[in-house]
């Protein structure tokens, strides 16, 4: 079923406005855009970790999703449509430029060294409490781009492993994997730009 | 179980497959319970970052330009002049002022003055004496949009619609005759784009009634 969204002061529900753009209402179609646009663009944004190259895929999103409005039914939710959407033409822009959009076969199996290296007498702080939103998303912007690919369709917008594996064209185990690299990955670059910033100078990896 | 045993089992423990050897092992490690309790953070805290940034307007500018050349945006039917913006939010509260108008503009055109250095009596420079608004008239396709427009309105404003619209089809017919009659009447033809405007203000306030009803 469609979303009955109300933004406030709008007259329109999404399901209106949706009826009106089939007929090729301007207005219509705007007010689709400006109900999703934020959540378009932040989920091109964190999955190419570039502005310029963003707003190309965001716009194109929603043309592709605009030409196709005549056949939406209403089965799914709106949103859920246009986000997948989305993720397809970011995955298809990253191809593109031969960027690797997830690692292929690589698992924890067989890894010599873990993670978790106790420093003689560094201290151990828990990173909730001291990291808050921004530093986050400076960290998932220095992620690679098959870490980052992952960590944003699974930890930011909540796709499960077996869509994610669809999604990118990897196996359920791989999917898993690479997101627990891309948490421990975020893990490091968050503790060591702590320590920067304290002014440790420690790098902080366990 | 040892550390890196430990964490070779994480993403397995974090998708929820808990064993009692992995809660031994955090409950007597503060290193793995430290690093389970920030991968843990750090995945509640990435919902945070949904729809956290905004594009540019030049985004929807383009989209929009986009979608206008591609025909998904399609124009209205008539284009609304601000004149008829400004009379359109009177909705029908100006219905029966503007047939008035429309009455007292036809009786200026019957009592329309002689051009300067014409001597012709006032008879032969307007047209014979006819009613400000005669019997209904054919209906064209234009008019049949306007009233199927209105169908779903009381029959009252149905017959107010209807009545307007032939005081502004008799307009038009006569301002039309007028003008035929003596083309350089630059007077004339002013209220035959009034004329038209009238008319237009009728088909823009049934398709906007007929909008909000939906």
């Amino acid at each position: 079923m469609t979303d009955a969204k109300r933004p406030q002061g709008d007259k329109l529900t999404e399901a209106e406005a949706i009826e009106r753009a089939k007929q090729g209402d301007a207005e219509a179609f705007q007010f689709l855009y400006n109900l999703h646009k934020r959540r378009v663009y932040s989920l091109c944004l964190r999955m190419t970790g570039n502005t310029a190259a963003a707003e190309d895929l965001t716009q194109e999103a929603f043309l592709q999703l605009f030409r196709k409005i005549a056949t939406f039914r209403g089965e799914s939710a709106f949103s859920t449509w246009l986000h997948r959407m989305s993720v397809n033409v970011v995955l298809m822009q990253l191809r593109k430029k031969g960027l690797q959009v997830v690692p292929i076969d690589e698992t924890m199996e067989g890894e010599g060294e873990g993670t978790v290296r106790k420093e003689p007498g560094a201290p151990d702080e828990r990173l909730a409490g001291s990291i808050d939103r921004l530093q986050l998303q400076r960290a998932v912007d220095e992620l690679p781009p098959g870490y980052r690919t992952i960590f944003v369709l699974h930890d930011v917008e909540g796709y499960e492993h077996n869509e994610i594996a669809d999604l990118v064209g990897c196996s359920i185990g791989n999917s898993k994997s690479q997101l627990h690299k891309a948490r421990i990955k975020l893990r490091e670059l968050l503790r060591t730009n702590r320590a920067e910033k304290a002014g440790t100078g420690k790098t902080g990896k366990r | 179980m040892n550390c890196l045993q430990f964490e070779r089992g994480l993403p397995d423990y974090l998708e929820g497959s808990h064993t009692s050897e992995h809660q031994a092992h955090l409950n007597s490690c503060s290193s793995c319970s430290d690093l389970l309790a920030d991968l843990n953070f750090i995945s509640s805290q990435a919902s945070s970052l949904q729809a956290l940034d905004e594009p540019s307007p030049k985004v929807w500018n383009q989209l929009e330009a986009s979608l206008r050349r591609e025909g998904l945006i399609r124009q209205p039917l008539v284009s609304r002049p601000s004149l008829v913006d400004f009379f359109f939010r009177w909705r029908s509260a100006w219905l029966v002022p503007v047939a008035a108008a429309l009455i007292v503009v036809v009786g200026i055109k019957l009592y329309h003055p002689p051009k300067a250095g014409d001597n012709a009596p006032i008879a032969k420079q307007t047209a014979p004496s006819k009613p400000a608004v005669r019997t209904p008239l054919p209906v064209s396709d234009e008019d049949r949009d306007i009233l199927s427009r209105v169908a779903s309105r009381p029959p009252a404003q149905q017959a107010s619609y209807r009545a307007d619209l032939d005081a502004a089809n008799s307009f038009i017919r006569d301002a039309e005759e007028s003008v035929k009659s003596d083309p350089n009447d630059v007077y004339m033809q002013q209220m035959l784009v009034d004329a038209y405007q009238q008319k237009q203000m009728l088909y823009d306030l049934a398709v906007d009634r007929s909008l909000g009803e939906q």
